[in-house]
């Protein structure tokens, strides 16, 4: 796990006022914040993986809020969004919610309740950053497994004993104690259960 | 004197006495008459053998006696015979009598008696009683009646002379012709009566000589007359001639004079015999007569009417057909008349095909029973133009014998031509009212006489029109009984006034469906016909109503639609109005917290909050802008396109416009315009909404109550054209009057709140002013200026 950088804010609003009266009031509380005036811009940003959010305007020029939310979904960007719009109703809110947006607020707001809102969706992406780190780390632990300790390590996290692995794969069962030592040590894994915990965090589909 | 002489003597006294005696009975006998002697006393009655014979019997040697006698004088005659006789005798006057006997064989004959004036039979022997009475009478009777008839006929003769003399005169008089006598070694003139009334003068009036009958004849004429006489005179032939004369009054007549010569035993001429006839009338009647045959052969030929006769039809062979057409005849049939009449075959030959055969059996019906025709038909000419004609034609008898046929032709293309295409107008007017549903009549209310009923007319009341006509009440009869009593008030009110009358609406129950349907119906008198006279049309306005009906529907779920859009529309203003204010509002609020937040700082962070600050400043202007720019969306959001506009014009035709839409709410509307003020200088579709919403706002006032719109105009002062939307209604608010012009502000419930606030916009836009003002009665008046066009020029 890497050390937490400073977190980002980005402001995507069309007009030009709101984006820097939000951009400022970010900056004022010690945050980082960036502006853009529409999704596309955004887009063409390169992002690190530090922790950030998206203040979004519902009501943009080309796309709408909520169908560039729905499009970073769709291309698998996951930064929490808070939304905020001049003429807000509740079918449209509802909508933005259920697809994942932290707040949805209604201009003029106060200025707590959008920090708020930031605070928790850095939260939310600090925590999700930290489990893509440690899925990144298994991954890497899993990857410096030869192809035989990989094809243990299921079936040990499947519940099977020694002598069951070393009937499935053919080997005797003192080859299997090699390979599982070495699949312990390799994944750093302090016991069976851990390693069952760590598969399913890789998402490895148990052998029944 | 010896006796022998005396003997002698007596014997030649009584010879000569017997001689005598005899010679008096053969005078007696030839002279018819007889005598009688009469004894009073004794009534014994002695007669003459004369006598006998006059009383048709034979000589007697018995008296008579009275009784007898009295017996035969005839019955009428005896009383007043013998009182007449005993009169006389007292009178002492002779008896002298003519009176009738009947003879035994009943012949009458006529007897003049006369008694002798010496009562005696012989002269000088009175027989006298001692009182001086005669007691004898002696008599003649004589037989008159051969003398009395020849005197009747005398009479006779005489009688007839006279008269006919009187007839001679009263010919003359009648038939207008008088003589007269010309002496020529005198040169005098004897005239009838009549020749003096021909002149003109009284009978026997004046001497006439030929002087003064020369004066009286025309001068166009005296030379002829007396040229004519003059040769008469020469040759001996008769004088003949026609001339005219003036009568002493100056009036012209005409006569006709005829003249013989008259001869003496020498050869030579000395007398003319002529008659004079007036014949003035039937000189008059001549010309009336060619004149009037002028007429009719000029009137055959512009009428296209032909005569003709025929003793034959030629249905059977004859030598004599006896035909005869007039000119005009063969010029309907374009033949020449050289060529004469043509028979039936040739007849036939011009008829038109089509109609040959039916008119030859016309003919050969005419022929056969004897009777007339009448049958229109076509003919082709010889250069084959058809044409058609009439025909009509009459059998005529004499003493019940047939005599011949006698008939017109008569060319009735132009009537037929005109029948047809009335024929055909009448199809497509009857077309047409059936499209329309509009049915015409003209009717006498008064004597309840239809003249015409178009089969529209039946139809709208739902009668058959091949039923013929169904009589007035039966029309009433239809009236639905809620309308009948306003339909007949009007109507008689409009006959008896002599008016035209327009019932508009008015339900029946027709006759043969039992719909019921909405009719209108006007009526105009005829002016020149009767009391009670009137043409009119009937429509049956059901569908239009209908149709009027839902069309009011859809304009008033338009006008709603409309409401509704309008006030959508204005949702959506304020809710892009609402987003356009909102963004500097809330960007605002946000720069305001950071530059809170800045300040707030350990140490505060004074560039950043007074950057914050300057964005706060920028965001209140900016929505100060969008503000602006909405109020000045009149002003220069669409750029106006003016022209010259004539504030009249403007308001007629808004009049015209809202005008459905006032009557709805019974509210008149009312122009005071002044005829002078100037044109002004606008934009034509702006000033329509300004009157629009003014109009509608006072419409609006008073739609429940109802009332009067008044729109004036005048010139004001400063070359400013003032114009004046009065109303009558609820009037202005209490309170805040002068927010009225403010945008969003509405005292009406469904009202934007935008109307007036426009019109304000468009009306200072246009360099004008705008105000209301309270009525000292009820409602309000709303006024606004425009600068005069002459002004915008100055």
């Amino acid at each position: 796990m890497t050390s937490e950088a400073l977190p980002t804010v980005f402001i995507v609003d069309d007009d030009r006022g709101m984006r820097q009266a939000i951009q400022d009031l970010v900056e004022s509380v010690g945050l980082r914040a960036e502006s853009f005036a529409s999704g596309e811009e955004f887009l063409r940003k390169e992002h690190n993986s530090r922790p950030s959010c998206l203040v979004l305007d519902v009501r943009l020029p080309q796309m709408s809020g909520l169908d560039f939310q729905q499009r970073l979904v769709d291309t698998g960007m996951q930064i929490p969004v808070i939304f905020i719009t001049a003429h807000g109703d509740i079918p449209m809110s509802v909508r933005a919610l259920k697809s994942g947006a932290v707040e949805f607020l209604t201009k003029p707001f106060r200025d707590q309740d959008l920090l708020d809102a930031i605070q928790q969706a850095l939260q939310r992406d600090r925590s999700a950053h930290e489990q893509q780190a440690e899925v990144h780390n298994l991954q890497q632990r899993y990857g410096s497994l030869t192809a035989r300790e990989q094809e243990v390590m299921t079936l040990v996290v499947s519940g099977m004993l020694n002598k069951q692995i070393a009937g499935e794969i053919g080997a005797s069962e003192p080859t299997v104690k090699i390979h599982r030592g070495n699949v312990m040590r390799k994944m750093e894994a302090g016991s069976v259960a851990d390693l069952v915990r760590m598969a399913d965090k890789l998402k490895l589909s148990p052998r029944k | 004197m010896t006796n022998e002489d005396v003997q002698k003597t007596l014997a030649e006294l009584s010879r000569d006495l017997q001689e005598s005696n005899a010679r008096l009975e053969e005078g007696q006998r030839v002279a018819h008459v007889g005598h009688w002697e009469w004894d009073l006393e004794t009534d014994v009655v002695v007669w003459s053998d004369e006598t006998y014979r006059i009383f048709g019997l034979s000589a007697q040697e018995r008296p008579m006696d009275l009784a007898t006698v009295r017996s035969m004088v005839h019955p009428e005659d005896r009383e007043s015979l013998y009182r007449g006789v005993d009169e006389n005798l007292l009178a002492g006057v002779r008896p002298d009598a003519e009176f009738r006997i009947v003879r035994p064989n009943g012949e009458v004959r006529t007897v003049h008696s006369v008694t002798s004036s010496r009562w005696s039979p012989m002269p000088g022997d009175a027989k006298r009683d001692a009182s001086g009475r005669p007691y004898k009478l002696f008599g003649t009777v004589q037989d008159v009646t051969d003398r009395k008839r020849a005197e009747e006929a005398l009479q006779e003769i005489s009688r007839n002379l006279l008269e006919s003399k009187a007839w001679l005169e009263e010919a003359q008089r009648v038939a207008h012709v008088g003589y007269w006598v010309w002496d020529l070694q005198t040169n005098r003139v004897i005239w009838s009566d009549e020749t003096y009334r021909i002149f003109g003068l009284t009978p026997q009036e004046g001497l006439i000589d030929l002087d003064k009958v020369r004066e009286m004849i025309h001068p166009d004429d005296r030379e002829a007359v007396f040229r004519t006489a003059g040769e008469a005179v020469r040759s001996g032939a008769r004088a003949d001639c026609e001339h005219r004369l003036f009568r002493p009054n100056g009036e012209m007549r005409i006569v006709h004079s005829l003249g013989d010569l008259k001869k003496d035993s020498s050869g030579r001429p000395y007398q003319i015999f002529g008659t004079t006839q007036d014949i003035t009338e039937r000189k008059r009647a001549e010309e009336a007569l060619q004149r009037s045959q002028f007429y009719l052969s000029e009137g055959q030929r512009l009428a296209h009417i032909g005569s003709w006769a025929a003793k034959d039809l030629g249905v059977r062979w004859s030598d004599d057909l006896g035909i005869y057409w007039s000119d005009e005849v063969y010029k309907i049939f374009a033949l020449d008349p050289q060529n004469g009449p043509p028979n039936l075959e040739q007849y036939l030959a011009a008829v038109h095909p089509d109609d040959r055969a039916s008119m030859a059996e016309t003919v050969r019906v005419m022929h056969e029973q004897r009777i007339g025709c009448d049958v229109t038909h076509r003919i082709v000419r010889p250069d084959g133009e058809v044409r058609h004609v009439r025909c009509v034609g009459v059998p005529v008898f004499e003493d019940g014998v047939f005599k011949a046929f006698h008939g017109t032709t008569i060319d009735v293309t132009q009537h037929e031509r005109l029948t047809q295409e009335l024929r055909r107008e009448r199809a497509y007017l009857a077309e047409a009212q059936g499209l329309a549903h509009i049915g015409s009549w003209a009717t006498n209310f008064a004597t309840r006489q239809n003249f015409h009923l178009s089969d529209e007319t039946y139809r709208i009341h739902g009668f058959d029109p091949r039923q013929g006509p169904p009589g007035l009440e039966r029309f009433w009869a239809t009236l639905h009984p809620e309308d009948e009593p306003v339909v007949r008030a009007t109507l008689e009110n409009a006959v008896r006034a002599g008016t035209d009358y327009d019932i508009r609406d008015f339900r029946i129950r027709r006759a043969d469906d039992g719909q019921i349907r909405f009719l209108r119906t006007i009526g105009h008198r005829n002016p020149v016909g009767e009391i009670g006279e009137y043409v009119g049309i009937t429509m049956d306005i059901t569908e239009l109503k209908r149709a009027e009906e839902e069309r009011e529907r859809l304009r008033q779920l338009e006008a709603d639609l409309a409401h509704i859009n309008r006030v959508n529309m204005m949702g959506e203003l304020a809710a892009a109005l609402a987003h356009e204010i909102r963004q500097p509002i809330a960007a605002s609020v946000t720069s305001a917290n950071a530059c809170l937040r800045w300040l707030a700082r350990d140490p505060p962070d004074l560039e950043r909050a007074r950057a914050a600050a300057s964005r706060i400043e920028q965001d209140g202007n900016r929505a100060a802008d969008v503000i602006n720019r909405l109020r000045s969306f009149y002003k220069k959001g669409t750029p106006p396109e003016r022209g010259i506009v004539d504030l009249k014009d403007i308001i007629r035709e808004m009049t015209a416009l809202l005008r459905k839409e006032a009557v709805r709410h019974s509210i008149k509307i009312h122009s005071e315009l002044d005829e002078d003020i100037p044109d002004v200088l606008a934009d034509r579709v702006q000033l329509r909404q300004v009157f629009m919403n003014l109009m509608l706002n006072a419409i609006e006032a008073m739609k429940d109550i109802g009332g009067k719109l008044t729109i004036s105009s005048r010139l004001a002062s400063e070359g400013q054209v003032m114009v004046s939307i009065g109303d009558t209604g609820v009037g202005l608010p209490a309170e805040n009057t002068g927010r009225i012009f403010d945008a969003f502000h509405t005292t009406k419930p469904q009202g934007t709140g935008m109307g007036l606030a426009i019109t304000r916009s468009i009306v200072e836009a246009h360099g004008g002013r705008v105000w209301a003002t309270a009525n000292s009665g009820t409602g309000a008046t709303f006024h606004f200026t425009l600068p005069a066009k002459a002004e915008e020029h100055a």
